[in-house]
């Protein structure tokens, strides 16, 4: 019977040029689901312990979940591999039109291995898989290369992924840019992608999806987008993106400023929705199958960098080339965020690591070349330093591709005392002094520093009730059981996968009515929670397994020694002391023990002990 | 004076999503795949255009003139022009007539395949969250007996 599943996943090994499906054991789809789910599983069981991120026999898998592909609200895939930047375990979720593709070729994944001689780019017609030279690709942007895959190919229809220079250059930050103005953006799968020499895939579907009850299932699609409808935060997305944000983010004062010097911008508000709107939006562009249509689309029209199409700025990279760099002209910031599209490189990555070039500039301990300024607000000191890193030009750019922990380090003098990261990931633009529920969420997200495995900001500062009481911003008690229900659902969910904008409305009750109709089982809303968590502990064991330990679940020293010195949480940052009882709480909480592996008992909760192997080995 | 129901298009309201498409393909095919619909969507300049293109239910349409065996014909009540599948051959000969793309020979049935206005309840026009598609009904006097203006 239709499950939503096509049931194979597509095993490309490069170096030989082989491509395969496989089937997708029963097991795997039982405990595991989909997305960020196979992904844990996957990771774990096909790459050996300590394997190389940039080597070949580091996986890089493109994966989707049952309901990807279908009518159901706000769907996306993820791209799951050892992170080049972190060295954990790497999920990177995209929206846009390539992951539904991949199932309409017949795969709910792909799962690559190996290195190409030179570079290539994959064509897969369904069953027909070809490994085409990208010689005339290679050292083209993300954008170019593109529209470059389709002319050849003579598929306006196709859909394609791709890397820009950065990802070839392997800078540990490159993305992978997805159709279309969507990237695979963080922790650095671009560099994954580059060290296998494969610039593009292309996919080209004819297959159905199909789901168990129809009925049943254009039932639970119209309760899930009444979700949606009724959703306060969704209707504000697609007013404006996640552009309002800005403004929201200052006003409780989290918004980086200066390197994270600081939480609030007096000029915060240009480079959000009031800015954006004025200067950039035109008409709203969704992603496939979303009904809230957040992707605010349009151009700079005038000034200095005009005249070029531009996607909204979402407010991670106003926030990370804005606000944390002192720029202000958000036609400027869309000219820096677009240029991090097209070379290939995270803006959020971008931001972290150009505020800390200007910061260290600052303190005398790099110097711009002769011309350019590297200081705040310097959107000439930001372009020259973006391009030399997605080139790897000369020794900075060569040092400041590493990410900020590496060039820290590289540098020295000090350096490391304003490098502002989490495991290796720069962090993202909600600081997290005041809130340190939120601090814990970056110690222990499983990717590094996101904000997005754990939006503990929504009970610190945005009036979410715990247990139908309002939350104690500044306390620590129950913060660690918090972040585990909510890292727990949203990484249960992240296995159909969802958009965690879709999230915002549709309830757990409306997933589980979805995922049952499309796959003919059971479900209830807590199935997520449990999923979720089995899932968490999988990526745990990844990561304790790469060598990771209490000492990596800190924050850096900007937020632990360094008081805040204005905004509405003046005076705050988050001690050792706060964050070793955070740590220790969040240990207990979850079951694991003090060197922060998850317990015997734990695992066989989770049934983790006596979970098979992926066989594909 | 066009004598027909059809589905107009809002080009500046289209968000490029694909609903229409997968609620299209789910009737013919049974499945989601939006390349399987008998309406599409061209996405331009980097996304910031997006253009739904659908069948016009011509009032001369080459699709029907130029079936060799007849297996177009009107619908009377929405005046769609509606594929006979019992008839069709699947030769193709309408696709490569339709100026615009929007009929084709299904991979799977072998015949071809064409938009018939849902019988005046376009799931197309349903799916569309924004508005960009609309039902367009007959004039009344050309309606014989479609219940689109109940």
């Amino acid at each position: 019977m239709h499950d939503g599943y096509m049931g194979r996943f597509l095993m490309v090994d490069l170096g030989r040029q082989t491509a395969e499906p496989v089937p997708v054991p029963d097991w795997l789809k039982d405990e595991f689901v989909g997305g960020k789910g196979f992904g844990a599983k996957l990771l774990y069981d096909l790459t050996p312990a300590g394997v190389d991120p940039l080597g070949p026999e580091n996986v890089l898998m493109f994966l989707t979940g049952p309901l990807t592909a279908t009518m159901a609200p706000s769907m996306r895939a993820c791209v799951v591999t050892k992170s080049p930047l972190t060295g954990t375990f790497l999920d990177s979720y995209f929206g846009g039109y390539f992951g539904p593709e991949i199932k309409y070729a017949g795969y709910d994944g792909l799962i690559i291995r190996g290195r190409s001689e030179f570079p290539v780019y994959l064509w897969i017609e369904d069953d027909r898989v070809q490994f085409r030279p990208a010689g005339s690709l290679w050292g083209k942007d993300a954008l170019d290369a593109n529209q470059a895959v389709k002319a050849e190919l003579c598929e306006p229809e196709a859909k394609v992924v791709t890397i820009g220079p950065a990802g070839e250059n392997r800078v540990r930050f490159a993305l992978i840019s997805c159709e279309f103005n969507r990237q695979a953006g963080r922790g650095g799968a671009g560099a994954v992608m580059g060290s296998k020499n494969l610039k593009a895939i292309a996919v080209k579907g004819s297959r159905l999806v199909r789901v168990n009850d129809p009925a049943a299932f254009n039932e639970a699609v119209a309760v899930a987008n009444k979700d949606i409808a009724a959703c306060g935060d969704c209707a504000a997305l697609t007013a404006t993106g996640t552009s309002f944000a800005v403004p929201w983010a200052n006003e409780v004062g989290l918004i980086p400023h200066r390197n994270y010097q600081d939480q609030v911008d007096d000029q915060a508000d240009k480079v959000g929705d009031a800015g954006q709107t004025k200067h950039l939006f035109l008409g709203k562009a969704a992603c496939f199958a979303c009904p809230i249509r957040c992707s605010q689309m349009g151009a700079v029209r005038t000034g200095k960098h005009a005249t070029f199409i531009t996607d909204i700025v979402e407010y991670e990279s106003a926030a990370m080339i804005g606000t944390n760099l002192c720029i202000y002209d958000i036609r400027a910031v869309a000219h820096l965020v677009k240029l991090c599209d097209q070379l290939g490189i995270d803006s959020m990555s971008a931001g972290g690591v150009v505020g800390f070039a200007f910061e260290a500039a600052e303190k005398g301990l790099i110097q711009p070349p002769a011309g350019i300024k590297f200081e705040f607000g310097s959107v000439e000191g930001a372009e020259y330093l973006i391009r030399a890193i997605a080139h790897k030009t000369g020794p900075l750019g060569k040092t400041l591709a590493e990410g900020v922990a590496r060039a820290a380090k590289a540098i020295g003098h000090g350096a490391e005392d304003f490098a502002v990261h989490v495991k290796g990931l720069e962090s993202p633009a909600w600081g997290p002094r005041g809130i340190p529920g939120m601090g814990l969420a970056y110690m222990t997200a499983d990717r590094g520093g996101c904000h997005q495995r754990g939006f503990m900001v929504a009970y610190e500062v945005g009036g979410r009730l715990f247990e139908d009481q309002p939350v104690d911003t500044y306390g620590l008690d129950k913060k660690a059981l918090m972040l585990y229900g909510l890292q727990n659902y949203l990484a249960g969910t992240d296995a159909l996968v969802k958009c965690d904008f879709g999230g915002f409305g549709v309830t757990a009750e409306s997933y589980a009515r979805l995922l049952s109709a499309a796959t003919g089982k059971k479900y209830e809303a807590p199935f997520f929670d449990a999923l979720g968590e089995r899932i968490w502990n999988q990526t745990r064991l990844f990561n304790n397994r790469e060598g990771f330990d209490p000492s990596h679940d800190r924050l850096p020293r900007r937020f632990v020694e360094e008081p805040l010195p204005g905004g509405p949480h003046a005076g705050r940052r988050i001690s050792e002391e706060d964050m070793n009882f955070l740590r220790a709480d969040y240990y207990r909480v979850r079951g694991w023990d003090e060197r922060g592996r998850p317990t015997a008992e734990t695992l066989g909760r989770l049934g983790l002990d006596k979970s098979r192997q992926f066989g594909a080995r | 004076m066009n004598q027909t129901g059809f589905v107009k298009t809002h080009f500046d309201l289209c968000t490029g999503c694909s609903l229409c498409q997968l609620a299209c393909s789910q009737r013919l095919a049974g499945g989601y795949n939006p390349h399987r619909a008998v309406l599409a969507i061209r996405h331009e300049s980097e996304n910031l255009y997006h253009f739904p293109v659908v069948c016009e239910q011509c009032q001369n349409a080459y699709c029907m003139n130029s079936c060799p065996v007849g297996a177009i014909s009107v619908n009377e009540a929405t005046g769609a022009k509606v594929v006979n599948l019992e008839t069709c051959v699947g030769c193709g000969t309408c696709a490569k007539f339709c100026p615009i793309g929007v009929i084709h020979v299904d991979p799977e049935i072998k015949k071809s395949r064409k938009c018939d206005l849902c019988d005046g309840q376009p799931l197309c026009v349903a799916a569309c969250p924004t508005g960009a598609l609309e039902f367009i009904c007959p004039p009344p006097e050309a309606n014989a007996g479609g219940d689109c203006h109940a």
